[in-house]
């Protein structure tokens, strides 16, 4: 148990990411109610857009410099690419039965995969990202990548702001409302289009911020990399209570621990020596969700589990 | 909407009879053209360079050229035709023209393209592409069903703002220099645009053209039939399946792509024309009165399948075809009867094709065990309807969106396990990767469907046989589909699908009634895995994937039970079939094809929620909110369940 610490790290590091991404699952769900499979290929398209802005830079920029710049890119990518989503294709199903606007999530999260696929440059195979260069920082025995620096900071940075805004900003008040009751809210003369258009977009600018974070991570981007991302992001959005954004990240984080602590120990536990290691993280975070379903299906903070309908 | 909105009058006004004289004389040009060689080269597949013999695509014009041609003389009255066209619309001409059209043009383009010019095209060439024109041009002055006014809809403005942005785009990706990394992207970004905004022109261009057209539907009922003795109504129904099979053998037996796609377009048009006319629907109040006859026809069709093949190449084909069509229909309880989204389904597929292989004698089994194939049916069903009730039973509970996200997961959970259960990951079980190979075949009471076995003098292969078996299990689906679907049970699934907390109210237990849903939709899946497992001699992990560009994936599955239609059993059939001889046929769209899939997906929910062949309460359902169903949309007589719609 020696490396206790360690994993304990990579765990938060891992779950703050799976967090960023599952804000944008439950600011969608809290307002409309909708599993919005297609975020993980939001989360992708940004990635992609980043990495355009470094490839435009001129070589040898440092990074220091190309990182805002391509945050920005991601971010414009994955927001238009959302709030495009949100107008052309969820918008006129909004009175259909429920079944439509789920169906059309997942044609377009298969019509983004494969227009990346398709038609962005050798996108057949996963692409380099830069990575932070340098060596881990040493903090007694736990090491941090470098690369990883980045969303230490911009996690907890993305989560103030958010919080900040929905508490005490105009449009972060009506957000609430709408979440609340969307029909007292639009008597109340609150512009609901337009709170589902900017839940849309905050969620695709949190998803930006991750892919970066993941490319950094990870050294790469492909097309695929939004399915696995946007399921287990999903997953800690129930686990925390869909619908609440702090929910999300605590989530997110718990997911991120139970996964490392998985992967770390579960092979010493007698009888399980062969499911252990990183082959099966993703059976047992699946194998957390069904728990929690089963145990807790409101989800940490979450207070109800109520069918509007 | 009532019928004063409605008016019967030509698009273009034409003196007299000269439109139905000059849509006469187009289809017989273009059935004419067939005896013609369109090109002087055999290089074109299909060697179209004949006088007077047929080959390949000219079949199709010729059948396009008759259909039009007999619709136009029986909306005209002539005596001995009437039969074709009983509502006597002219629409149905029209898109019979339409489909002239579609076919002729796609031919001529087809070759100039392939051969390089205009050049290559020969008389019969030129007569289709003037034929087909002349005869939608004269289908437009007959009259017409109309709407008396279609407001032009215009679309977002936003949308417009692509026209000057994609040049744009595109001179500043010529300013960059080619060795830039980033130009490659910015190519392609281009294209894109240029690709968007050609669509959003086309769509507004569609939109022009509506409200210029106005076509729409008139209230015309359906006169009686004349009363015909009942053995000639039978004799009907079993004709009507006889070309039914033939057409769609000739779709599976096509040989080339270019042909498939005449084929498509020849049949949708030919099968909305024959709608509208009104011959289908009266074949279909035909095939309510004898239903049984109509079952028992259905099903020697489709097992007579085999006997009109030479080669066992078509009928693997047939094989899987009907393998995928099967687990959709299966989905169809799940989706189109009780309204779960499940969207890792092929997963239970896999499960019973793993339990299947796993007791089946393979050498490479670690469970060294031979079970008969009703035990390895049973194993497969059961094991998978375990799985099923393990999945269902926590997520039922909750709202469906949950067991969409978990049923998602439990399909990719499913791949992974299957990979790591290979020996150094985790127990050896599967092989990994690898997967459970030399899978032997099936033998049922002492017949080894691997070999080849004669039947009325007719050799059939492997593939044939295992067929006939598939045939034997759609059969077992179908029943179950039908008798549960019309039950009790059935009823309590639409009820709870409908709406939840009502059907409760109403004495419904909606967990249990889901969960029995559920678990029977993955036991129906297993079963169809077993007969895979022994089809495909292999069972890998990859085959059982949410999206692949080949079928069966869980992403097609559901595909198949929408475009086709919930809750019917025709529909997930007919999606099937479409969904699996599209991506077989038309290989040239490999690296788009799932592009086309996810943008289809998107418009179907937009255009045509309710699929193909609807469930006439679910289409009702899908446009509560427009008015202008019309009462005889899909033309039976039946009197509607919502009044007033």
């Amino acid at each position: 148990m020696h490396d206790l610490p360690q994993q304990l790290a990579n765990g938060l590091i891992l779950g703050a990411l799976y967090g960023l991404v599952a804000i944008g699952y439950t600011m969608v769900y809290g307002i409309v109610q909708l599993i919005n499979f297609a975020h993980g290929e939001i989360v992708m398209v940004g990635g992609f857009g980043a990495l355009t802005a470094y490839l435009a830079l001129p070589g040898g920029t440092t990074l220091w410099l190309a990182l805002p710049l391509m945050l920005i890119a991601g971010i414009l990518v994955s927001t238009l690419t959302a709030v495009a989503a949100e107008r052309f294709a969820y918008r006129p199903l909004r009175s259909a039965p429920r079944l439509a606007p789920l169906i059309t999530a997942i044609g377009l999260s298969i019509a983004l995969q494969q227009l990346v696929f398709a038609f962005y440059p050798d996108a057949k195979k996963a692409r380099v990202f830069p990575k932070i260069p340098g060596d881990p920082f040493e903090i007694g025995s736990v090491a941090i990548q470098r690369s990883d620096i980045f969303l230490i900071i911009a996690a907890p940075l993305c989560m103030l702001a958010l919080g900040w805004f929905v508490t005490r900003t105009r449009s972060g008040r009506a957000m609430q409302a709408t979440s609340q009751d969307p029909d007292t809210a639009k008597l109340m003369g609150i512009d609901t289009d337009r709170i589902i258009v900017m839940a849309f977009a905050i969620g695709a600018a949190f998803a930006a911020v991750a892919a970066v974070a993941y490319g950094l991570r990870s050294g790469q981007v492909d097309f695929r990399m939004g399915f696995l991302l946007g399921l287990k992001a999903f997953t800690a959005a129930v686990l925390g209570g869909i619908g609440n954004i702090y929910g999300a990240m605590l989530g997110g984080i718990t997911l991120g621990l139970a996964e490392a602590l998985a992967t770390g120990y579960i092979q010493h536990l007698p009888g399980m020596h062969l499911f252990g290691g990183g082959a099966w993280k993703d059976v047992w975070a699946f194998v957390l969700l069904i728990v929690v379903l089963l145990v807790r299906p409101q989800g940490l903070l979450g207070e109800r589990v109520a069918d509007r309908a | 909407m009532t019928t004063s909105t409605t008016e019967t009058t030509p698009v273009i006004a034409l003196p007299g009879r000269t439109a139905a004289l000059l849509t006469g004389l187009g289809a017989a040009a273009t059935a004419g053209s067939a005896l013609m060689p369109w090109t002087w080269t055999s290089e074109y597949p299909g060697d179209l360079t004949f006088y007077g013999s047929p080959a390949g695509l000219q079949w199709l014009a010729l059948t396009a050229g008759l259909v039009t041609l007999v619709l136009l003389l029986a909306t005209q009255g002539v005596p001995g035709l009437r039969w074709a066209a009983p509502r006597r619309s002219s629409n149905a001409v029209l898109l019979a023209a339409a489909g002239a059209v579609a076919v002729g043009w796609f031919s001529v383009i087809s070759i100039a393209t392939d051969l390089g010019g205009l050049a290559h095209l020969e008389p019969g060439g030129w007569v289709l592409a003037a034929g087909s024109l002349l005869a939608l041009a004269g289908s437009l002055g007959l009259p017409l069903d109309r709407r008396t006014a279609v407001p032009l809809r215009i679309l977002d403005r936003r949308l417009f703002l692509l026209v000057p942005i994609a040049p744009v785009v595109w001179f500043a990706t010529h300013a960059v220099p080619e060795d830039k990394p980033v130009a490659p992207v910015l190519t392609a970004l281009a294209g894109g645009l240029a690709i968007a905004t050609g669509g959003v022109l086309l769509v507004q261009l569609g939109h022009a053209a509506n409200s210029w057209l106005r076509l729409g539907t008139v209230n015309r009922p359906l006169p009686a039939p004349r009363a015909l003795p009942s053995w000639v109504e039978v004799a009907l129904i079993v004709v009507a399946f006889a070309i039914g099979l033939f057409a769609i053998t000739f779709g599976i037996d096509t040989e080339y792509g270019e042909l498939f796609t005449g084929y498509l377009l020849l049949a949708a048009s030919v099968v909305a024309s024959l709608g509208r006319s009104g011959l289908l629907p009266r074949l279909r109040a035909l095939t309510v009165k004898y239903q049984t006859v109509t079952t028992g026809a259905a099903f020697a069709a489709a097992a007579s399948f085999p006997f009109t093949q030479t080669s066992d190449q078509y009928t693997s084909v047939a094989t899987n075809i009907l393998i995928f069509a099967t687990v959709a229909l299966g989905l169809n309880i799940v989706v189109g009867l009780a309204g779960l989204l499940d969207l890792g389904y092929v997963a239970f597929l896999g499960v019973g094709a793993y339990s299947a292989a796993l007791v089946s004698g393979s050498p490479a089994s670690p469970i060294h065990v031979q079970f008969p194939f009703w035990g390895a049916v049973l194993t497969g069903a059961v094991v998978s309807m375990v799985f099923g009730v393990v999945i269902g039973a926590p997520t039922l509970r909750l709202r469906g969106d949950y067991l969409a996200i978990v049923t998602l997961g439990f399909g990719e959970i499913f791949r992974i396990t299957m990979l790591n259960l290979n020996g150094t990951t985790g127990p050896k079980i599967t092989n990994g990767s690898n997967g459970i190979p030399r899978i032997p075949d099936l033998e049922i009471l002492g017949w080894n469907l691997g070999k080849p076995t004669t039947i009325f003098g007719f050799e059939l292969g492997r593939f044939s046989n295992y067929y006939l078996l598939m045939l034997l299990v759609t059969a077992v689906v179908v029943l179950v589909f039908a008798r549960v679907g019309n039950s009790r049970i059935g009823r309590a699934w639409v009820a709870i699908r409908e709406d939840e907390t009502a059907a409760e109210a109403m004495g419904i237990n909606g967990f249990r009634l889901k969960l029995l849903a559920f678990a029977l939709g993955a036991c129906l899946a297993g079963l169809a895995g077993t007969v895979q497992a022994h089809v495909s001699y292999t069972v890998t992990p990859d085959q059982y994937t949410f999206a692949e560009a080949l079928p069966p994936n869980s992403a097609f599955l559901l595909a198949a039970v929408i475009l086709g239609g919930m809750g019917t059993i025709s529909g997930p059939l007919a999606g099937a079939t479409l969904l699996f001889l599209i991506p077989k046929k038309l290989e040239f769209l490999a690296d788009y094809q799932l592009l086309a899939f996810g943008i289809a997906l998107i418009v179907l929910m937009r255009v045509r929620p309710e699929g193909l062949i609807p469930n006439r309460r679910r289409q009702l359902e899908f446009h509560e909110a427009d008015a202008d169903i019309p009462a005889q949309a899909t033309g039976d007589t039946v009197a509607l369940s919502k009044a007033g719609a």
